[in-house]
């Protein structure tokens, strides 16, 4: 067993550094970190941190939410002070009871059957998005399909008038934008005057989506109708205790970003391992079965969301390390979802992969991506479409990749597509 | 407790749902499509059928509920369901 007093472990290149992942996930290094006993110390500039980059070992921090919490401290790297953290609480940052309370009332609509009800819907806006593409011949993929498909689809199932849509996929982009270390606007925009430190990103984008959300949501308690938004309000009605105002607020805010930016990402880096494995887009062509494989092996390879923290609660033995109560534990799964225990061949992008418990909806606890029948259905919505037009998309150039060590985020992919 | 006949992964053991800690993740019914179903109202999970799998399986699926919901029922001690 080692101890919890940070020794000399290599800390080089620096993982949680952005600018790092403008060349792409620094996959040696986390290779290093796996072959490392114990947990790696890591420094951080308001306290360090334990890496965790094994599959295994992230497992246990992400099933076990009570000793390694979602609520204290942040689930960033940073910590927040306790009233920003109040302030920004949504699904994420709780653990049981109220993650249980909070997740039951929005679980309902992302069932396996309930998500399949939107397959129609998903399609359409697939077939749309494509075929203005196919019709191009050529352009910024993450603009043209990767980025539209996944927000038109969550904006139409919260209930979200089409004609706002534009301004709700600006205020989105200005929170991603926030995932980063730069912000273009400043912070008074939208009419904010609420401080950064207590909206989600840091973005004044939050206090617009905040309002919007009580705006829509104020229309749908007059005027009831078959979506998410009247779902949301009518859990708040019926009893005030199930969801107060400001976790109405943050799951709204929460919904559209995460109904954004995660699936926006495994569609960019998908098309991008298809046009670098024409023989494994080949292999779905020839045999279309495989796309349900070809789909989780895109979420394996994308890895959207690359890290989530965790803080002990108590005293607790780690992989052989031994932790005090309240450090910081980091899961990374984009190293997970390369570990060679668990996968054969973790670096070929193999469509027919068989056993593949990828962690890119996290490790296995509590907090499973909400979200995850739906962007599954997109990407094999996606898949089927590409297929059924014999699309065969080639990069033109490199990707420009978003400086983040959070959001495995590509912000351009330009393309050529041909269909025969 | 190292009774070998436990650890028969063909074995049929009876699974338990507690449907206060579930939080509708669907991961179950995604798996064992035959044994859970969740609620089309409240999309909370439950067995259908006898609720039984074996023994491999229902381990699977324990491991996979990200609520820690389901478990397995030692039919030894008569607990029941």
């Amino acid at each position: 067993m080692t101890t919890s007093t940070p020794t000399g472990t290599p800390t080089s290149p620096n993982i949680t550094d952005a600018d790092l992942y403008l060349d792409g996930i620094p996959y040696d290094r986390f290779a290093e970190m796996r072959s490392t006993p114990g947990l790696v110390w890591h420094e951080y500039h308001d306290g360090g941190f334990w890496a965790v980059t094994r599959h295994a070992d992230v497992k246990v921090v992400s099933k076990n939410g009570s000793i390694f919490s979602s609520s204290v401290g942040h689930t960033n790297l940073w910590d927040l002070e306790a009233d920003a953290l109040e302030a920004r609480r949504s699904l994420i940052d709780t653990d049981a009871p109220d993650h249980t309370r909070l997740r039951r009332l929005v679980a309902r609509a992302f069932t396996p059957k309930n998500i399949r009800r939107w397959e129609d819907t998903v399609r359409a806006i697939t077939v749309e998005l494509l075929d203005d593409f196919l019709a191009t011949g050529q352009g910024d993929w993450v603009e043209e399909v990767a980025a539209p498909l996944p927000i038109r689809v969550i904006l139409t199932m919260l209930g979200v008038p089409v004609a706002d849509a534009g301004y709700l996929v600006e205020l989105s982009n200005y929170l991603v934008e926030g995932t980063g270390e730069t912000q273009s606007i400043p912070p008074d925009a939208f009419g904010n005057t609420t401080e950064l430190r207590l909206l989600p990103f840091n973005s004044p984008a939050s206090h617009a989506l905040f309002e919007y959300g009580e705006k829509i949501g104020e229309e749908r308690r007059q005027n009831p109708q078959d979506d998410l938004v009247t779902s949301l309000v009518q859990a708040q009605a019926e009893d005030g205790d199930r969801l107060s105002g400001s976790e109405y607020r943050n799951l709204f805010h929460l919904l559209v970003f995460a109904g954004n930016e995660t699936t926006r990402t495994a569609l960019s880096h998908g098309a991008m391992a298809l046009a670098d494995h024409p023989d494994q887009w080949q292999r779905v062509l020839d045999d279309t079965s495989l796309i349900e494989s070809a789909a989780e092996e895109i979420l394996r390879w994308s890895t959207p969301v690359m890290h989530m923290r965790r803080t002990t609660t108590e005293p607790v033995e780690l992989a052989g390390t031994a932790l005090d109560a309240g450090e910081k534990v980091v899961m990374w799964y984009a190293s997970a979802n390369r570990d060679e225990t668990v996968f054969n061949d973790p670096f070929t992008f193999d469509v027919g992969r068989v056993d593949n418990p990828h962690f890119s909806f996290g490790g296995g606890g509590p907090h499973l991506c909400l979200g995850a029948f739906l962007a599954r259905l997109e990407i094999v919505v996606l898949l089927e479409e590409m297929a059924k037009r014999s699309m065969r998309l080639r990069r033109v150039g490199e990707p420009v990749r978003a400086p983040s060590n959070f959001v495995h985020g590509v912000l351009s992919v330009d393309m050529e597509v041909t269909s025969s | 407790m190292s009774d070998p006949a436990l650890n028969d992964p063909t074995e049929l053991v009876q699974l338990a749902v507690d449907q206060d800690a579930c939080i509708g993740a669907g991961q179950c019914e995604m798996l064992e499509a035959e044994t859970f179903l969740l609620d089309d109202d409240t999309g909370i999970a439950a067995l259908t059928g006898a609720g039984t799998l074996p023994r491999q399986r229902a381990e699977d699926v324990v491991d996979r509920c990200p609520a820690r919901a389901i478990s397995m029922v030692d039919q030894d001690d008569g607990a029941g369901g």
